[in-house]
Protein backbone atom coordinates (compact mmCIF):
# COMPACT_ATOMS: atom_id res chain seq x y z
CA UNK A 1 0.00 0.00 0.00
CA UNK A 2 2.68 2.59 1.27
CA UNK A 3 4.60 1.59 -1.85
CA UNK A 4 1.63 2.83 -4.30
CA UNK A 5 1.25 5.97 -2.99
CA UNK A 6 4.69 6.31 -3.51
CA UNK A 7 4.24 5.81 -7.15
CA UNK A 8 1.52 8.25 -6.99
CA UNK A 9 3.53 11.03 -5.03
CA UNK A 10 6.39 10.17 -7.86
CA UNK A 11 3.98 10.60 -10.87
CA UNK A 12 2.87 13.14 -9.87
CA UNK A 13 5.79 14.88 -9.20
CA UNK A 14 6.90 13.95 -12.74
CA UNK A 15 3.63 15.42 -14.30
CA UNK A 16 4.01 19.16 -12.40
CA UNK A 17 7.47 19.01 -13.28
CA UNK A 18 6.13 18.19 -17.08
CA UNK A 19 3.44 20.76 -17.05
CA UNK A 20 6.12 23.43 -16.29
CA UNK A 21 7.33 22.88 -19.88
CA UNK A 22 4.15 23.21 -21.63
CA UNK A 23 4.56 26.90 -23.13
CA UNK A 24 2.48 29.70 -21.66
CA UNK A 25 3.19 33.48 -21.82
CA UNK A 26 1.71 35.65 -19.24
CA UNK A 27 0.44 39.18 -20.73
CA UNK A 28 3.31 41.56 -20.40
CA UNK A 29 3.19 44.45 -17.90
CA UNK A 30 3.89 48.06 -19.75
CA UNK A 31 4.93 50.57 -16.66
CA UNK A 32 4.80 53.63 -19.42
CA UNK A 33 0.49 54.38 -20.25
CA UNK A 34 0.02 57.65 -21.45
CA UNK A 35 -3.96 56.45 -22.35
CA UNK A 36 -4.54 55.55 -18.70
CA UNK A 37 -7.32 56.61 -17.13
CA UNK A 38 -5.92 58.33 -14.51
CA UNK A 39 -4.43 60.67 -17.26
CA UNK A 40 -8.29 61.68 -17.93
CA UNK A 41 -10.03 64.49 -16.15
CA UNK A 42 -12.39 61.25 -14.47
CA UNK A 43 -10.27 59.71 -12.10
CA UNK A 44 -10.83 60.72 -8.23
CA UNK A 45 -8.21 59.84 -5.70
CA UNK A 46 -10.44 57.76 -3.37
CA UNK A 47 -11.59 56.05 -6.68
CA UNK A 48 -8.12 55.36 -7.80
CA UNK A 49 -7.06 53.45 -4.31
CA UNK A 50 -9.59 50.89 -4.95
CA UNK A 51 -9.45 50.40 -8.61
CA UNK A 52 -5.99 50.14 -8.35
CA UNK A 53 -5.86 47.68 -5.36
CA UNK A 54 -9.13 45.51 -6.70
CA UNK A 55 -8.96 45.61 -10.49
CA UNK A 56 -5.77 46.69 -12.01
CA UNK A 57 -4.12 43.55 -11.90
CA UNK A 58 -6.59 41.67 -14.63
CA UNK A 59 -7.93 45.40 -16.16
CA UNK A 60 -4.79 47.51 -16.52
CA UNK A 61 -1.31 46.84 -18.22
CA UNK A 62 0.08 47.47 -14.61
CA UNK A 63 -0.18 43.43 -13.38
CA UNK A 64 1.44 42.40 -10.46
CA UNK A 65 2.42 39.14 -11.05
CA UNK A 66 3.06 36.47 -7.51
CA UNK A 67 5.35 34.18 -7.89
CA UNK A 68 2.72 31.50 -8.27
CA UNK A 69 1.57 32.82 -11.51
CA UNK A 70 4.33 31.64 -13.19
CA UNK A 71 3.89 28.00 -11.83
CA UNK A 72 1.62 25.67 -13.81
CA UNK A 73 -1.58 25.47 -13.57
CA UNK A 74 -2.24 28.25 -11.92
CA UNK A 75 -0.34 30.11 -15.00
CA UNK A 76 -2.76 28.71 -17.34
CA UNK A 77 -5.65 29.95 -15.40
CA UNK A 78 -3.64 33.63 -14.82
CA UNK A 79 -2.94 34.00 -18.01
CA UNK A 80 -6.36 33.45 -19.69
CA UNK A 81 -8.15 35.57 -16.91
CA UNK A 82 -5.63 38.45 -17.69
CA UNK A 83 -6.08 38.17 -21.55
CA UNK A 84 -9.52 38.12 -21.12
CA UNK A 85 -10.10 40.72 -18.58
CA UNK A 86 -7.66 43.57 -20.62
CA UNK A 87 -9.57 42.41 -23.62
CA UNK A 88 -13.07 43.56 -22.03
CA UNK A 89 -12.14 46.41 -20.09
CA UNK A 90 -8.14 47.95 -20.40
CA UNK A 91 -8.06 50.86 -18.04
CA UNK A 92 -4.45 51.49 -19.23
CA UNK A 93 -6.22 51.77 -22.97
CA UNK A 94 -8.75 54.01 -21.16
CA UNK A 95 -8.22 57.36 -23.98
CA UNK A 96 -8.24 55.13 -26.99
CA UNK A 97 -11.91 53.99 -26.55
CA UNK A 98 -14.39 56.17 -28.06
CA UNK A 99 -16.97 57.83 -25.68
CA UNK A 100 -19.52 55.39 -26.60
CA UNK A 101 -17.59 52.62 -25.44
CA UNK A 102 -16.36 54.59 -22.62
CA UNK A 103 -20.44 54.97 -20.97
CA UNK A 104 -21.12 51.01 -22.29
CA UNK A 105 -18.27 50.19 -19.70
CA UNK A 106 -18.81 52.37 -16.62
CA UNK A 107 -22.08 51.20 -17.04
CA UNK A 108 -20.99 47.64 -17.21
CA UNK A 109 -18.81 48.24 -14.48
CA UNK A 110 -21.80 49.92 -12.25
CA UNK A 111 -23.74 46.28 -12.96
CA UNK A 112 -20.99 44.24 -11.85
CA UNK A 113 -19.75 45.95 -9.19
CA UNK A 114 -23.26 45.69 -8.04
CA UNK A 115 -23.96 42.51 -8.59
CA UNK A 116 -20.75 41.36 -6.92
CA UNK A 117 -19.65 39.54 -10.18
CA UNK A 118 -16.52 41.76 -9.75
CA UNK A 119 -13.70 41.19 -8.64
CA UNK A 120 -14.08 37.76 -9.12
CA UNK A 121 -14.48 35.21 -6.58
CA UNK A 122 -11.68 33.32 -7.18
CA UNK A 123 -9.10 36.52 -7.78
CA UNK A 124 -10.09 37.88 -4.15
CA UNK A 125 -9.94 34.07 -2.55
CA UNK A 126 -6.49 34.56 -2.68
CA UNK A 127 -6.27 38.46 -3.33
CA UNK A 128 -8.21 38.93 0.27
CA UNK A 129 -6.57 42.66 -0.20
CA UNK A 130 -8.81 43.50 -3.62
CA UNK A 131 -12.29 42.39 -1.59
CA UNK A 132 -14.65 45.47 -1.94
CA UNK A 133 -16.05 47.07 1.33
CA UNK A 134 -19.75 47.62 0.51
CA UNK A 135 -19.13 51.21 1.36
CA UNK A 136 -16.31 50.76 -1.77
CA UNK A 137 -18.60 49.20 -4.04
CA UNK A 138 -21.01 52.05 -3.68
CA UNK A 139 -17.99 54.35 -4.13
CA UNK A 140 -17.37 53.06 -7.25
CA UNK A 141 -21.20 52.92 -8.52
CA UNK A 142 -21.57 56.44 -8.08
CA UNK A 143 -18.33 57.06 -9.67
CA UNK A 144 -19.02 54.77 -12.60
CA UNK A 145 -23.02 56.92 -12.80
CA UNK A 146 -21.40 60.30 -12.20
CA UNK A 147 -18.73 59.54 -14.79
CA UNK A 148 -21.04 58.52 -17.07
CA UNK A 149 -23.16 61.97 -16.76
CA UNK A 150 -20.16 64.23 -17.12
CA UNK A 151 -19.28 62.02 -20.77
CA UNK A 152 -22.69 62.12 -22.06
CA UNK A 153 -22.30 65.91 -21.80
CA UNK A 154 -19.74 65.99 -24.13
CA UNK A 155 -21.52 63.90 -26.81
CA UNK A 156 -23.90 65.96 -29.62
CA UNK B 1 -61.30 99.99 -39.43
CA UNK B 2 -62.31 96.76 -42.02
CA UNK B 3 -58.35 96.27 -42.02
CA UNK B 4 -58.07 96.11 -38.25
CA UNK B 5 -60.75 93.56 -37.87
CA UNK B 6 -59.40 91.48 -41.02
CA UNK B 7 -55.84 91.75 -39.01
CA UNK B 8 -57.65 90.63 -35.85
CA UNK B 9 -59.55 88.02 -37.49
CA UNK B 10 -56.37 86.94 -39.00
CA UNK B 11 -54.09 86.85 -36.00
CA UNK B 12 -57.43 84.88 -34.03
CA UNK B 13 -57.00 82.46 -36.56
CA UNK B 14 -53.48 81.96 -36.57
CA UNK B 15 -53.32 81.93 -32.55
CA UNK B 16 -55.92 78.79 -33.35
CA UNK B 17 -54.01 77.41 -35.38
CA UNK B 18 -50.94 76.85 -33.29
CA UNK B 19 -52.90 76.06 -30.65
CA UNK B 20 -54.68 72.93 -32.32
CA UNK B 21 -50.72 72.08 -33.65
CA UNK B 22 -49.50 70.04 -30.79
CA UNK B 23 -53.19 68.52 -30.48
CA UNK B 24 -53.07 66.79 -33.79
CA UNK B 25 -49.48 65.32 -33.10
CA UNK B 26 -50.64 64.03 -29.39
CA UNK B 27 -52.78 60.78 -30.92
CA UNK B 28 -50.16 59.28 -33.13
CA UNK B 29 -48.07 58.62 -29.99
CA UNK B 30 -50.15 56.22 -27.94
CA UNK B 31 -49.07 54.99 -24.41
CA UNK B 32 -45.97 56.53 -24.57
CA UNK B 33 -45.29 59.77 -22.36
CA UNK B 34 -43.87 63.03 -23.13
CA UNK B 35 -40.90 62.55 -21.02
CA UNK B 36 -40.09 59.31 -22.58
CA UNK B 37 -40.55 60.04 -25.81
CA UNK B 38 -37.50 59.02 -27.28
CA UNK B 39 -37.16 56.20 -28.98
CA UNK B 40 -38.80 56.66 -32.21
CA UNK B 41 -42.26 55.10 -33.13
CA UNK B 42 -40.32 52.75 -36.32
CA UNK B 43 -37.98 51.50 -34.08
CA UNK B 44 -40.97 50.63 -31.29
CA UNK B 45 -42.49 48.91 -33.80
CA UNK B 46 -39.69 46.38 -34.57
CA UNK B 47 -39.42 46.27 -30.43
CA UNK B 48 -42.97 45.68 -29.73
CA UNK B 49 -42.73 42.63 -32.15
CA UNK B 50 -39.15 40.94 -31.91
CA UNK B 51 -37.71 42.10 -28.87
CA UNK B 52 -40.32 43.21 -26.20
CA UNK B 53 -41.68 40.22 -24.77
CA UNK B 54 -38.13 39.17 -22.49
CA UNK B 55 -37.54 42.13 -22.31
CA UNK B 56 -39.62 44.57 -20.05
CA UNK B 57 -40.15 45.04 -16.60
CA UNK B 58 -42.76 42.19 -15.94
CA UNK B 59 -40.64 39.59 -17.94
CA UNK B 60 -40.49 35.96 -16.52
CA UNK B 61 -37.28 36.04 -18.88
CA UNK B 62 -34.84 36.65 -15.91
CA UNK B 63 -31.55 37.31 -17.82
CA UNK B 64 -33.61 38.78 -20.93
CA UNK B 65 -35.13 41.73 -17.76
CA UNK B 66 -31.80 41.76 -16.55
CA UNK B 67 -29.95 42.62 -19.41
CA UNK B 68 -32.29 44.89 -20.98
CA UNK B 69 -35.86 46.57 -20.23
CA UNK B 70 -37.44 48.72 -22.61
CA UNK B 71 -39.95 50.47 -20.37
CA UNK B 72 -36.45 51.41 -18.42
CA UNK B 73 -34.71 52.34 -21.34
CA UNK B 74 -37.55 54.73 -22.60
CA UNK B 75 -37.24 56.54 -19.65
CA UNK B 76 -33.33 56.97 -18.88
CA UNK B 77 -31.11 59.68 -18.45
CA UNK B 78 -28.93 60.45 -21.59
CA UNK B 79 -26.02 58.88 -19.97
CA UNK B 80 -27.95 55.36 -19.61
CA UNK B 81 -29.51 55.79 -22.47
CA UNK B 82 -26.35 56.56 -24.79
CA UNK B 83 -24.55 53.29 -22.78
CA UNK B 84 -27.35 50.90 -23.38
CA UNK B 85 -27.87 51.86 -27.14
CA UNK B 86 -24.28 51.33 -27.81
CA UNK B 87 -24.30 47.45 -26.26
CA UNK B 88 -27.55 46.91 -28.33
CA UNK B 89 -25.31 47.95 -31.30
CA UNK B 90 -22.47 45.73 -30.23
CA UNK B 91 -25.74 42.94 -29.72
CA UNK B 92 -27.08 43.77 -33.48
CA UNK B 93 -23.56 43.60 -35.08
CA UNK B 94 -22.82 40.66 -33.54
CA UNK B 95 -26.21 38.98 -34.80
CA UNK B 96 -26.83 37.90 -30.64
CA UNK B 97 -30.65 38.50 -30.56
CA UNK B 98 -32.54 36.89 -30.35
CA UNK B 99 -30.78 34.02 -28.98
CA UNK B 100 -30.16 30.93 -31.42
CA UNK B 101 -32.17 29.15 -28.92
CA UNK B 102 -35.23 31.03 -28.78
CA UNK B 103 -34.77 30.87 -32.69
CA UNK B 104 -34.73 27.16 -32.85
CA UNK B 105 -38.39 27.32 -31.38
CA UNK B 106 -38.97 30.21 -32.78
CA UNK B 107 -37.51 30.77 -35.90
CA UNK B 108 -40.03 33.60 -36.65
CA UNK B 109 -39.14 35.50 -34.57
CA UNK B 110 -35.46 36.49 -36.32
CA UNK B 111 -35.17 39.78 -37.50
CA UNK B 112 -35.32 40.89 -40.69
CA UNK B 113 -32.45 43.03 -42.05
CA UNK B 114 -34.52 45.47 -42.82
CA UNK B 115 -35.70 45.06 -39.30
CA UNK B 116 -31.72 44.77 -38.00
CA UNK B 117 -31.08 47.87 -40.37
CA UNK B 118 -33.99 50.19 -38.25
CA UNK B 119 -32.85 48.99 -34.88
CA UNK B 120 -28.98 49.72 -35.82
CA UNK B 121 -30.02 52.79 -37.44
CA UNK B 122 -31.47 54.14 -34.25
CA UNK B 123 -29.12 52.46 -32.01
CA UNK B 124 -26.07 53.85 -33.79
CA UNK B 125 -27.54 57.27 -34.18
CA UNK B 126 -26.61 56.67 -37.68
CA UNK B 127 -29.76 58.10 -38.74
CA UNK B 128 -30.71 59.19 -42.38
Amino acid sequence: MSKLWKYVGIGLLIVLIAIQLVPNELPSVKSENPADIHESPWMEEEISIVIKKACYDCHSNQTNYPWYSHVAPFSWLVAKDIREGREELNFSEWENYDPLDQLAILDDIYGEVEEEEMPLPIYTWVHWDAKLEDSERKALMEWAERTMDKIAETIE
Amino acid sequence: MKKLALFSAFGFALILFLQAMPKNDSPLQPEISDEAAQIPENVMAVVQQKCYGCHNAESKNEKGKEKLDWDELNAAKKSKALATMKKITEVLEGDEMPPEKFLERKPEGKLTDEEKATLLAWSSGKKK
